[in-house]
């Protein structure tokens, strides 16, 4: 997991590397976690009272602002492993192509008809090639379904933003290399939770924001 | 009598009659109850026995039925939960539900054109609906994909709320049209993934399961009520009708879910049983409906019925012979008691004519005896006063006196004699009543003692007596002292000249035993079975032969006996009986 929010960075920052070195850190406040901690974490979708969230609860933190579009859209991946999406939760900026490779001994059938993306990859088996993909043009969230194994689930938050990270278990974040200016920060909790803070960035500073 | 036992006979003939109606009227009641008992109970019986079976048949289709809707839901849901129509329902899909649905319900739609319908017991959809959260119809968008219904059938898929059950239902299909079809709907709950509440149903139509031809035997129809309208086409239309009323009847009157009753329709009597097919439904309420005719089996009963009917008239006819005869034999004793009491009263009668003329002679006899004693006596008494006139004049010879003493000495005994035939007369007649009374016997006898010696010509007797005071017989005191009288007389007169005469009384038993003996000469052995004879003159003894016999005949008169005891060696007694009599009590004396 560890490795995958590397990962995440290491994507969000790609873009901005020219820009000034302005941050903003903080803390998002998580719902408290239901379930007993366990050793090995896997982040799982789970739907309460029709509120889908991570769990143990994530948050994605992203800024929102008239940024101009991606000029080469990018690829990320989201892997079905042990009957389970492999991250959970995606954020992605829009048009990017996520591929959805099944690491499983079996068939997988994944489709989402949320208004977001509707999409269908069908049956396929581990050994499909190419891996089947789907590019993300709409902000938005996206649930994915295995029409084969319905507990399944998983989240792609499509974001009209190149700017966005994961926070830790903690609900801590930081975004850096951000463009100075008026934004706004969005903190997405659950499907049904965003809280958003203006923010006013100026170059070379780093900016603390929490999000209660 | 034979005037008297006409209206008698008419008695116990009427008696007979009455003996015989009620009779009649006992057998017929236990007769007419019997056969009412009995038919009620053939009746009862045969309408168990065919609820009996069809309730049997009846729940046995619905353990079928049972399983089915059971078998029905289990797909239904498996179905209602495949993802992608969660898909669509939760993540606001809509327009992709039916696309989705076609898919997943593909072979519960498929099945009822590639097999025989009989081999496919209506376990594959005729159509199939979803539901949205309020309830109503979701219209498909390609109808022939979920199977075609028209506007009307489709809005009775619809409900008013979702429930979290299987709910089961009935509709019809072209209600107005020609073939009118019932489809059995299941409306299967879909639950939301996400917040668990109901968001949707899936109604499922299949055709129903047929009670037709797997029944309680042939004759009997079976269908389905649903929305006041009957579906049963084997029925003809015209009863169609007025079973539905029947049967909306006894729906909207009992709340009862299944009941049988028995309906005419045409004439014709119908057994006809209901059945909620889908209790504690949100879907109007349908119920299964039989009809079975009746008159097969009223025909039989109405043949039994017959046969007991016959049963007891011949009960009947045999009890009215039996009761007949019954009263014949009954009547019987009180005809001949009716006959004897005709004699009886004939035998009053006569008795009574009898007792009247009795009474009549008697009075004419009294009559008699008063009149004869009047005409005997007055010459007598004339006779007399002449003799004792005569006696008072002084004029004649002394011998004349004599001879006229002796005339007058005899009309004494004239009146004497007289008086003895005028009491034999009525005792011959039987006219001589006794009025019993207790009489002092020796005062009687002290009496006439008394007499004895007073009279003038009594000749030199020693009179002896032995009896002790207060001897009490029962008796009329003027006839019991005629008898002693006449002893005592007897005794004096027949005595000689210083003898004796000896009186003793006694009581022996519960009679009086008076004997009076005398002195003198006996009575003749020849003669002594003579002398209680009337007019018994014997050539010794000087009486007119009346006096012994009266004596004899007032003793017997009065329960007792007079007999000559011995009559020798110059001692005659005779001994008189009286019964024995109870003392008055003022005068009773020391006797005891």
């Amino acid at each position: 997991m560890r490795r995958l929010a590397g990962f995440n960075t290491v994507v969000a920052l790609l873009p901005i590397s020219v820009l000034a070195q302005t941050t903003v850190e903080g803390r998002v406040g998580l719902p408290k976690s239901h379930s007993a901690p366990v050793v090995a974490k896997r982040y799982e979708i789970v739907t309460r009272a029709g509120v889908l969230s991570t769990q143990p609860p994530l948050a994605v933190v992203y800024l929102a602002g008239p940024f101009p579009k991606v000029r080469l859209p990018s690829t990320n991946q989201i892997a079905q492993k042990n009957l389970a999406f492999v991250p959970s939760l995606l954020p992605v900026q829009v048009g990017t192509k996520v591929e959805f490779p099944n690491l499983d001994d079996t068939y997988h059938s994944i489709f989402s008809y949320s208004p977001a993306k509707r999409f269908d990859l069908g049956r396929y088996r581990p050994e499909e090639r190419p891996i089947p993909s789907e590019v993300f043009t709409t902000p938005g969230l996206v649930t994915l379904r295995c029409d084969i194994h319905e507990h399944m689930r998983g989240l792609i938050l499509v974001v009209d933003t190149p700017y966005f990270v994961v926070t830790d278990a903690d609900g801590r974040f930081r975004l850096s290399r951000l463009p100075a200016g008026h934004y706004t920060l969005k903190a997405w909790i659950d499907s049904k939770t965003t809280r958003e803070r203006p923010v006013e960035l100026k170059s070379g500073e780093t900016l603390h924001i929490d999000f209660p | 009598m034979i005037s008297a036992s006409r209206p008698n006979k008419r008695k116990v003939t009427s008696f007979r009659t009455k003996l015989l109606a009620a009779i009649m009227l006992v057998v017929s009641a236990i007769t007419v109850s019997g056969f009412y008992l009995a038919q009620r109970n053939v009746t009862a019986a045969a309408k168990r026995d065919l609820q009996q079976n069809f309730q049997a048949e009846l729940s046995s289709l619905d353990k079928v039925q049972k399983f089915r809707h059971a078998a029905i839901a289990e797909r239904c849901s498996a179905l209602a939960s495949r993802p992608r129509i969660h898909a669509a329902l939760e993540d606001n899909a809509l327009d992709l539900l039916y696309p989705s649905a076609k898919d997943e319900l593909r072979d519960l739609m498929e099945g009822e054109e590639s097999l025989p319908e009989e081999e496919a017991p209506s376990l594959h959809a005729k159509f199939y609906r979803f539901l949205d959260a309020g309830g109503a119809v979701l219209s498909p968008p390609n109808p022939k994909d979920v199977g075609e219904l028209n506007p009307h059938a489709e809005a009775q898929l619809g409900l008013k709320q979702l429930a979290e059950t299987q709910q089961i239902g009935y509709t019809q299909e072209n209600v107005d049209g020609k073939d009118e079809i019932v489809d059995e709907i299941v409306a299967v709950p879909i639950f939301s993934t996400e917040t668990g509440n109901v968001i949707s149903a899936l109604v499922v139509g299949f055709t129903p399961f047929e009670l037709t031809g797997k029944g309680a035997g042939a004759g009997m129809d079976s269908g389905i009520w649903v929305n006041g309208r009957l579906h049963l086409p084997s029925l003809p239309k015209s009863m169609q009708l007025s079973v539905g009323n029947e049967i909306a009847n006894a729906v909207t009157k009992s709340d009862r879910a299944g009941n049988n009753l028995t309906v005419t329709v045409n004439g014709a009597p119908q057994l006809l049983f209901y059945k909620r097919l889908n209790p504690n439904s949100l879907f109007p309420p349908a119920y299964e409906i039989c009809v079975y005719p009746l008159v097969d089996s009223m025909t039989q009963l109405h043949r039994l019925r017959w046969q007991i009917g016959g049963v007891g008239a011949l009960l009947l006819l045999g009890g009215f012979v039996a009761s007949q005869f019954i009263a014949t034999r009954l009547s019987v004793p009180v005809e001949k008691l009716a006959l004897d009491s005709a004699e009886n009263r004939a035998q009053r009668q006569r008795a009574e004519v009898a007792l009247e003329s009795k009474s009549e002679e008697l009075k004419r006899t009294a009559r008699y005896s008063a009149d004869a004693s009047h005409q005997l006596k007055s010459p007598v008494t004339v006779l007399r006063a002449g003799l004792e006139t005569l006696l008072r004049r002084e004029d004649f010879k002394p011998e004349v006196y004599d001879e006229l003493s002796a005339l007058l000495h005899q009309t004494h005994r004239l009146t004497g004699v007289i008086d003895d035939l005028l009491l034999l007369s009525r005792l011959d007649a039987g006219h001589l009543q006794i009025d019993s009374q207790p009489v002092n016997l020796s005062q009687v006898v002290d009496e006439w003692l008394d007499d004895l010696s007073a009279l003038p010509d009594s000749v030199d007797v020693k009179i002896e007596k032995e009896s002790p005071a207060d001897l009490y017989v029962s008796g009329e005191k003027q006839y019991a002292s005629l008898i002693v009288q006449n002893l005592l007389e007897n005794a004096r007169k027949y005595n000689r000249s210083g003898g004796r005469l000896r009186v003793a009384g006694r009581r022996k038993d519960n009679q009086v035993v008076l004997t009076i003996g005398n002195t003198g000469r006996p009575i003749p052995s020849s003669a002594q079975e003579h002398i209680f004879e009337r007019f018994h003159h014997s050539s010794t003894a000087s009486g007119h032969g009346l006096g012994l016999n009266l004596a004899r005949e007032l003793t017997r008169l009065h329960g007792g006996d007079l007999r000559l005891v011995r009559s020798e060696n110059d001692w005659t007694e005779f001994e008189v009986r009286f019964r024995v009599a109870t003392p008055p009590q003022n005068t009773r004396a020391e006797v005891a």
